[in-house]
């Protein structure tokens, strides 16, 4: 199993008021797999897609959430920091890209992030040309130096999955990835992430649209915070 | 390596860090203006005050220093010391060459020192301070063309380094304020002027028939001799820099002066005996005095050493003269040896005590600095809070978050104390050039252009409300507003003067930038540019990226 969470819960506290968003969820997901979550909206999907990646944290009573075998709540601050930053790649349904960096720049991101500047300068032209690459392979060649606001949205979140491959991680997660495109893009942009997970990507992604879900190997359902 | 990347994106990206910069280029110009011209004012204070008195002084008031030429050779014969001069100082009256208006002549309370100009020369530059001189070629190319110094006859230079008349009979060289003929006009030179305002030769002072000194001797005991009047001839006027000294100073020959207050050389007489005429018999002779000797020390030497080898040679001579039984009067073993900033410390210590509160008062401008670059800050962050999301998503270091927004805080203080330097020196530089600027009514044309620009303001307010731009509108309608403002004040701008050479003494404001002031000053920026960026730096680096992802 390269990635699971056992009966995680988690419960956001908004002042006094506490708001139970997972209750007792568990997923498993094995090496190469196409797992989809899906739930109506505020079933959970998203906080659990979160805690898969490390961007968020359950509650102390929860279960752990497992990756490769290690315990993500074990993790010290630098070893989550290289787990967001290498073993998973994040894409989410506004593409959060930084608009003061150029698409080649934006895609670059993650291996910037994990560069030193020494390294930085020993790899920059082999990263560039990786980056180049796959924004080619994602019809964004003619791209790479505009920034995010010249770009459709289809365009844009195509440049996050760039961003989210660029590290090479062994998981996509992918959060509601066309949930802000019209059928048309949305569909060129799911056959951008079949192909990747021909090529053996593994791959979580969280939609509620079952149509999205149906190109998925594995449906993963998710009621009031409950897997079922 | 990220970082360095954002911080250069978001500064040359946004509008926001150009204006926290602007905001540390006004504060870090401010204050470096401001303690500059005070600094440049306390050392033309300073250095005006040190006129004529050298590096040390010695003085003891009344009865003076007998044997003075011994102990200046004394003096000389020390390794910190240069050369040094007898002074003797009082108070005197002197009837001026000219009348009250009601018949009777104008009489004046003066300050008397009795100088050798010779050695006083090589103390403190005597002749430099005397005013009627030949200028020098590069100063002549300077003055205005009906400046009087210009003129032969004006050029005083051999009888007031002379302190004698062409016939030899000894002169007064007076504080250049004390004659109210002197008009000191707005370049801080003079003009010597008649009644009707206009140049007049007849009015300048050694040119006129002289002045009446009245010294009177005081006794070691308080008690007062018979006053002693004498007549001189004015040779020159003296100009040091201080309106207190130009206004009450009169040299005059150390000789004159010695005789008339008893401090010469005299026979001492037995109080019992007399000689073969019957007259009382002299055992002795008392030396001439000096109550004041001025020393200027070796080039390297501090004013503070020259003192100290000074009160310890002054001790000597007091003691070698006390054991000496053929010398009939003894060296006073106490006498006040301070340096010139000890002396002065009446004059100089209120200007620098000025300074520094302005330094203190001005230094609150660092906190606004700081609340300015944190208010700032706190809005970037809020701006940046989902950027910050997204690099923590991708595996940014909460330490890597907090160096980006210190390094923009840093770079912020960098660029902005940097062009506040170039903005003060600018500004000091040319403060004069400004303030005579402001000396004088606009130009013709500036007004033209003033009024043409508001014209194009309120065209462009029109445009923008016919195009129902509201931002257009307010925008050109506060500019609009700002340039009647400006136009308004240039039309009736008549010009004035800030610094009144006339009033304030020195002629020119303080135009020397105080580099260790600027040193400081551009750490203080960029130091609370870093603290005013910290707080929501932290902030940010503490934000959940989840939280950070989802804010709106």
């Amino acid at each position: 199993m390269l990635l699971a969470a056992e009966h995680v819960k988690k419960t956001y506290h908004l002042g006094r008021v506490s708001v139970p968003v997972l209750r007792d969820a568990s997923i498993s997901v094995r090496e190469g797999e196409w797992v989809t979550i899906v739930g109506s909206s505020g079933s959970g999907k998203s906080t659990l897609l979160h805690l898969l990646g490390g961007l968020d944290r359950a509650d102390k009573e929860s279960g752990p959430v497992l990756f490769a075998g290690e315990d993500l709540r074990k993790f010290d601050a630098r070893r989550e920091n290289r787990y967001r930053n290498h073993d998973v790649g994040f894409v989410f349904q506004f593409y959060h890209l930084l608009p003061e960096l150029t698409v080649l720049e934006n895609a670059m991101l993650p291996a910037l992030v994990g560069l030193s500047r020494w390294r930085w300068y020993s790899t920059r032209s082999a990263l560039r040309a990786r980056a180049a690459e796959l924004l080619a392979t994602c019809g964004l060649s003619h791209r790479l130096e505009h920034r995010p606001a010249e770009l459709s949205g289809g365009e844009r979140q195509r440049v996050a999955i760039t961003r989210a491959l660029i590290n090479k991680p062994r998981v996509l997660l992918a959060d509601e990835p066309t949930g802000n495109l019209d059928i048309h893009t949305g569909s060129g942009i799911l056959d951008l992430l079949a192909e990747r997970h021909r090529e053996g990507l593994t791959t979580v992604m969280v939609t509620h649209d079952a149509a999205v879900a149906a190109r998925a190997q594995r449906q993963v359902r998710i009621v009031d915070g409950c897997v079922v | 390596m990220y970082a360095p990347l954002l911080t250069n994106r978001y500064l040359t990206s946004r509008i926001i860090p150009l204006i926290a910069a602007g905001a540390v280029t006004l504060c870090v110009a401010l204050v470096i203006v401001v303690v500059s011209v005070m600094t440049g004012f306390l050392d033309m204070v300073r250095g005006s005050g040190k006129t004529l008195i050298g590096d040390v002084v010695v003085s003891r008031s009344i009865s003076g220093i007998p044997y003075y030429e011994e102990f200046i050779r004394d003096v000389e014969a020390l390794p910190q010391a240069e050369a040094a001069s007898p002074i003797v100082e009082t108070f005197g009256l002197m009837q001026m060459p000219y009348g009250t208006g009601d018949g009777g002549s104008q009489i004046e309370t003066v300050q008397v020192w009795g100088i050798d100009p010779a050695s006083l020369d090589r103390v403190a530059d005597y002749h430099s301070k005397l005013y009627w001189t030949k200028p020098s070629p590069e100063l002549a190319k300077t003055l205005a063309p009906d400046d009087p110094r210009l003129d032969p006859m004006y050029q005083r230079d051999a009888e007031g380094l002379a302190l004698k008349t062409r016939d030899g009979q000894p002169g007064l060289v007076l504080g250049i304020e004390i004659s109210p003929f002197n008009r000191r006009t707005a370049d801080g030179t003079y003009r010597t002027e008649g009644d009707f305002g206009t140049q007049d030769a007849g009015h300048f002072m050694p040119n006129t028939s002289g002045a009446t000194l009245t010294l009177v001797p005081v006794s070691d005991r308080g008690s007062l001799g018979g006053e002693k009047k004498r007549r001189f001839a004015i040779v020159n006027e003296l100009q040091s820099g201080v309106y207190q000294i130009d206004a009450q100073r009169v040299l005059a020959p150390l000789d004159v002066v010695q005789e008339m207050l008893r401090l010469d050389k005299a026979p001492i007489v037995s109080p019992t005996e007399v000689d073969d005429n019957g007259r009382p018999k002299v055992i002795g002779e008392s030396p001439a005095r000096a109550t004041t000797i001025v020393i200027k020390a070796k080039p390297g030497v501090s004013a503070i050493a020259l003192r100290d080898a000074v009160e310890v040679a002054y001790k000597d001579f007091a003691l070698r003269v006390a054991a000496d039984p053929s010398r009939k009067v003894k060296v006073p073993l106490r006498a006040i040896v301070a340096t010139w900033e000890e002396r002065l410390a009446d004059l100089i210590g209120p200007v620098e005590k000025e300074r520094e509160l302005m330094r203190t008062l001005f230094s609150i401008v660092y906190v606004v600095c700081a609340a300015l670059v944190l208010a700032i800050f706190w809005a970037i962050v809020q701006e940046k809070t989902r950027d910050i999301g997204i690099l923590r998503a991708v595996g940014a270091s909460r330490k890597g978050v907090l160096w980006i927004f210190l390094r923009y805080g840093m770079m912020i203080g960098v660029v902005g104390s940097a062009l506040g330097v170039l903005l003060a020196w600018a500004i000091i530089s040319r403060i004069n050039d400004i303030h005579a600027m402001l000396g004088t009514p606009a130009a013709l044309w500036l007004k033209i252009l003033a009024w043409s620009a508001v014209a194009g303001a309120v065209a462009m307010t029109v445009r923008g409300a016919r195009r129902a731009s509201a931002l257009q509108t307010v925008l050109w309608l506060f500019g609009t507003l700002g340039l009647a403002g400006v136009a308004t004040a240039l039309l009736f701008h008549r010009g004035f003067l800030i610094w009144d050479p006339s009033v304030y003494y020195f002629s020119r404001i303080p135009s020397e930038m105080d580099w260790v002031t600027a040193g400081t000053t551009v750490i203080g920026g960029i130091i609370f540019s870093i603290v005013g960026a910290s707080i929501p730096a932290a902030h940010a680096a503490d934000t959940d990226p989840v939280q950070s992802l989802r804010y709106e």
